[in-house]
């Protein structure tokens, strides 16, 4: 049996904001609350990265975030998806002419799947987090 | 007896294999009405086991620079051990040609300090300063509930005059009524309740592990199959203090008792915010202390 | 008030504008600031707003703005300083809140300021090259500084030896946006307190004079997920202050309505955060059932859960139908229950009112200060609210609603403070709702061609307190500066005095009590789980090191 197919049922998130808005932020912990409950799927946010096997990035990497985040990929106990969340973190965004802007997140660490919006609706975290695992289980 | 009766009863039924599984479901409850609780659907039924598997077998186990090797893997194992111990322990009691070591209140008490202790010296071994903050709170949430607890446990010798081992104590029970009904037993009754509260770190005295304050607290530096065993340990007691408390007060143990003790656990988990440190010792040692200390002279009066 | 003033800076006046009934510019020269400061600050108790720095090419330009809360005039002091060296008297020591505003145009504009020990980077990190001022107009747009390779986690020095240091941060569980508090703690008493913020910078204020104006509201909008109406709305106010227009009616209505939902969905959110980090997961998550009724509501009026985009130069870009009222007026009251709910809970709970009471206390001296704004200055018993003093073009003159204010400055208290408005904008909601039913559809925006020279500021009270929008125009398509200064920017700061003598756990509560958003705070910016490798003094000798190695490379 596929090793993955196991981590599969049972994802915890750490949460890396880097410059975000904020909104990204708030789905994030929204889609925990009682209207779309993702514990259902046995997802449930961490606090510490030691814990994680998905590492959820929002807001576009900020200088003083950028060492921050290599760190905290470094620490995780592998396997780790990597998912990145919101416009910002896919791309730079709106704040892609910006001064204390460092490099986009796939050029730091390696992502496995960018889920884009401004904030991405609760749907469509959903969704994203179901194509994670379908990928993780070798299905894309 | 044969030794293969005996590996039976220790490894599997009423054993470790037994403990694990009924921990688990009841952590899976646990999860579940905490959901229904907060408007939610909850997780799966086998929720907890996936979480297990995931740990012991999926996830790599990092070991943070410059921590003491050694002691760093054997803490968790130890406290795992002495939960598997205690469970086997309280659980073979009921198995009347049982011929092994028979617990009395003594040791039982001690093994389960056990896991608390190791969950200090995870919080001191691991250098990082949240878990140290984390361990020190641990530390003094030990100190605070373990005299409240003697205190709960002396009630119950004083009623059964004299009896320490925990067949004595059932024997006891099953000849007249369960401890729980006289005044001083029910006083001892409440008090081992909030003790168990603490003794499992849930709200409100999930100060050591507090995420919102010390992210996990203790466990902030371990992962994979060392976390996977501080779950483990995790998911026995919840299901081995509700049946200790449950032998000495409802007179013995069965899936109903198990269930009321459980579902209070987690309602009086949810309806409260977190305590603070300063108030959770000042709690047992200023009001649960002197309440017991009534309800040990009112057992010795014979009430 | 305006005869007093005259009377006595007197010959100290350069020149005295008036751009329009309550926005006055004062220039002076630089030597009085210290003096004028002094008069406005302490003996006409005006309330400093926060400083902006402009770029003139010849020479600098730093306003200080004061306001006047009991009549919403804006005291505007404008003061000059050469570009060779360019410096100013500080101010830190008659006004505390002035602290991070000075260290921030030191290092956004390099203008030192005279008598300011403490001038160390506020957004900007470490390895940010020496000499090299992002906000100055030489600095081109788009432009981006190379990162050097090797790079550590530092943390700030001076902490003596034997206590500990509790990071909270910058990537914490606590808040879900960066932040950096380093706690101070000896046992579990925590002595003090360094806040490091910057890791949510991200240069609006530069991007903003890269944008046209229509542009420059989504780029606003994003400044903070949760304020996302309030900044377009100083944003739009402070245009039309400048172009001096009256916008119709109905988006006013419209305006005051988007702004209030907002502002009961983010009380929602904060008490739901708030009963989260006591460790009341299920505070929590009925708080945040109830949120969803009101991001419904936001949804079928501006077609997304948050970022609205409703605001524009001139009116609203969205109309609400009439035929749509009442469904959305049901649907509103009906999470009066939920209120009454969390009312009660607050008003009743013994272990909330334990957590609570006299916890983080911020007393009204302090409070005055610090220049707090908004429900961390109204349970300290400072009665200001934006929206009854100074927004033109909303409804907000036109409905009535009150302001709740306490007297004792704790959590509580400001838990209480919090409750209370979200009825007060159901209150204002229905209102408006009802007048929108009497005026015609259809009638939303002003058409405006183009921004003439000048200068405006815009206020409007966000659920953290009052943002501040200053735009300057020369007349082309973008603006020349836009200064923005977000409420948590001036609240946060206030945990030096409210967080320091409690315990940790206090601590976390406190910290969240100001309600704080870096997002906006840096504007341009969130917590992180921080984990020390080394031990305390290795890191100081690392950071040492580092900054030995950046000298010798910035010498090569």
């Amino acid at each position: 049996m596929n090793k993955l197919k196991i981590l599969t049922k049972s994802i915890w998130v750490f949460h890396f904001a880097s410059g975000p808005c904020n909104n990204c932020d708030i789905e994030i912990l929204d889609i925990l609350t009682p209207r779309f409950d993702v514990e259902r799927f046995g997802i449930k946010l961490v606090g510490s990265i030691k814990h994680a096997d998905c590492l959820l990035i929002t807001g576009m990497l900020t200088r003083k975030g950028v060492v921050r985040l290599k760190e905290i990929y470094e620490m995780a106990p592998k396997p780790i998806a990597v998912v990145c969340f919101g416009s910002c973190a896919s791309s730079q965004g709106i704040f892609k002419n910006s001064y204390n802007r460092a490099v986009p997140v796939d050029e730091v660490i390696p992502v496995s799947a960018y889920i884009p919006g401004c904030p991405p609706r609760p749907e469509a975290i959903i969704d994203g987090i179901v194509k994670v695992v379908k990928k993780l289980r070798g299905e894309i | 007896m044969s030794i293969g009766k005996l590996i039976f009863n220790f490894l599997i039924y009423p054993g470790f294999i037994f403990v694990l599984l009924v921990g688990g479901i009841a952590s899976f409850l646990e999860r579940k009405i905490t959901a229904r609780i907060q408007w939610r659907v909850g997780p799966p039924f086998l929720q907890p086991f996936y979480d297990l598997l995931k740990l012991f077998f999926v996830k790599e186990t990092v070991i943070p620079e410059g921590v003491n090797i050694p002691f760093f893997i054997l803490v968790p194992v130890i406290a795992f051990s002495s939960a598997v111990l205690t469970s086997v322990l309280i659980t073979n009691i009921f198995i009347k040609s049982f011929q092994g070591f028979t617990a009395d209140l003594i040791v039982i008490v001690y093994l389960f300090t056990i896991p608390s202790l190791c969950v200090i010296f995870a919080g001191a071994v691991s250098k990082n300063p949240l878990s140290s903050l984390g361990s020190s709170r641990e530390m003094k949430l030990i100190l605070s509930y373990e005299l409240v607890f003697w205190t709960s446990l002396s009630i119950v010798i004083i009623k059964t005059g004299g009896k320490i081992t925990l067949r004595d104590i059932l024997t006891f029970q099953e000849n007249s009524k369960p401890i729980v009904f006289s005044l001083s037993g029910f006083i001892a009754f409440i008090l081992s309740l909030i003790v168990m509260q603490a003794k499992l770190g849930k709200v409100p005295f999930d100060i050591s592990e507090a995420e919102q304050e010390l992210i996990a607290g203790p466990y902030i530096e371990y992962s994979g199959a060392l976390l996977g065993f501080f779950k483990v340990t995790h998911y026995i007691l919840l299901f081995s203090l509700p049946a200790f408390i449950s032998v000495l007060f409802l007179g013995g143990l069965n899936i109903f008792k198990y269930l009321l003790l459980l579902i209070f656990i987690i309602v009086f988990e949810n309806t409260n915010p977190r305590l603070k440190i300063t108030q959770a010792i000042r709690f047992f040692w200023f009001y649960l202390f002197p309440l017991g200390i009534i309800g040990i002279i009112l057992a010795v009066k014979g009430l | 008030m305006k005869e007093k003033i005259k009377e006595r800076l007197r010959e100290r006046i350069v020149k005295w504008e008036e751009k329009s009934k309550r926005r006055f510019y004062i220039q002076i020269k630089k030597e009085d600031l210290k003096e004028v400061v002094k008069i406005l600050f302490r003996d006409f108790g005006f309330r400093f707003c926060t400083a902006t720095g402009v770029d003139n090419i010849k020479n600098f330009e730093v306003i200080y703005h004061f306001s006047d809360d009991r009549t919403g005039i804006l005291y505007n002091l404008r003061v000059f300083t050469d570009r060779e060296k360019p410096s100013l008297p500080t101010i830190t020591d008659i006004i505390k809140g002035a602290k991070w505003i000075e260290r921030e145009i030191h290092e956004l504009f390099g203008i030192g300021f005279e008598g300011n020990s403490d001038l160390r980077r506020l957004l900007l990190d470490e390895s940010w090259p020496e000499g090299v001022y992002p906000l100055r107009k030489d600095y081109e747009y788009g432009r981006r500084e190379e990162l050097p390779d090797s790079l550590t986690c530092s943390i700030s020095e001076g902490v003596k030896e034997g206590r500990t240091v509790i990071p909270i941060g910058p990537y914490h569980p606590l808040q879900e946006e960066p932040e950096f508090f380093e706690l101070e703690v000896f046992g579990e008493k925590v002595i003090g307190i360094n806040i490091n913020i910057g890791y949510n910078h991200r240069g609006i204020e530069k991007l903003s004079e890269g944008k046209h104006w229509d542009q420059v509201t989504f780029l606003v909008e994003r400044i903070c997920g949760i304020c996302s109406t309030s900044h377009p709305f100083a944003y739009v106010l402070a245009v039309e202050d400048l172009l001096n227009l009256e916008i119709p009616e109905r988006a006013k209505y419209i305006r005051s309505i988007i702004g209030e939902l907002e502002r009961i969905h983010s009380h929602l959110l904060w008490l739901g955060l708030a009963g989260h980090f006591l460790g009341y997961n299920t505070v929590w998550m009925w708080a945040w059932k109830t949120r969803e009724v009101i991001l419904d509501i936001c949804e079928q009026i501006s077609g997304n859960r948050n970022h609205y985009a409703m605001m524009k130069i001139g009116g609203v870009r969205r109309d609400i139908l009439n035929s749509e009222v009442d469904g959305i007026k049901s649907k509103l009251n009906s999470i009066i229950s939920a209120l009454n709910l969390f009312k009660k809970a607050v008003e009743d709970d013994p272990v909330i009112h334990a957590r609570t009471k006299n916890v983080g206390v911020l007393t009204k001296e302090e409070a005055i200060n610090y220049c707090v704004v908004g429900p961390t200055a109204r349970p300290s018993g400072i009665s200001t609210d934006i929206r009854k003093i100074d927004i033109k073009n909303s409804a907000y003159p036109l409905i009535e609603f009150d302001v709740p204010v306490l007297n004792n400055g704790d959590v509580y208290d400001k838990i209480v403070v919090r409750v209370l408005e979200m009825y007060e904008s159901v209150k204002i909601i229905n209102q408006c709702l009802d007048r929108l039913k009497d005026l015609k559809e259809g009638d939303i925006c002003e058409e405006v061609r183009e921004i003439p020279p000048g200068e405006g500021i815009g206020r409007y009270e966000a659920p953290r307190g009052e943002v501040f929008h200053y735009v300057r125009s020369d007349g082309g398509n973008t603006p020349t500066r836009h200064k923005i200064r977000a409420p948590s920017y001036m609240n946060v700061l206030s945990n030096e005095v409210s967080a320091v003598g409690g315990t940790v756990s206090d601590a976390a509560i406190t910290l969240a009590a100001v309600d704080p958003c870096y997002c906006c705070t840096e504007r341009i910016q969130a917590v992180e789980f921080n984990k020390v490798k080394y031990r305390w003094d290795d890191l100081i000798k690392l950071s040492q090191e580092k900054t030995k190695k950046i000298r010798k490379r910035l010498r090569e």
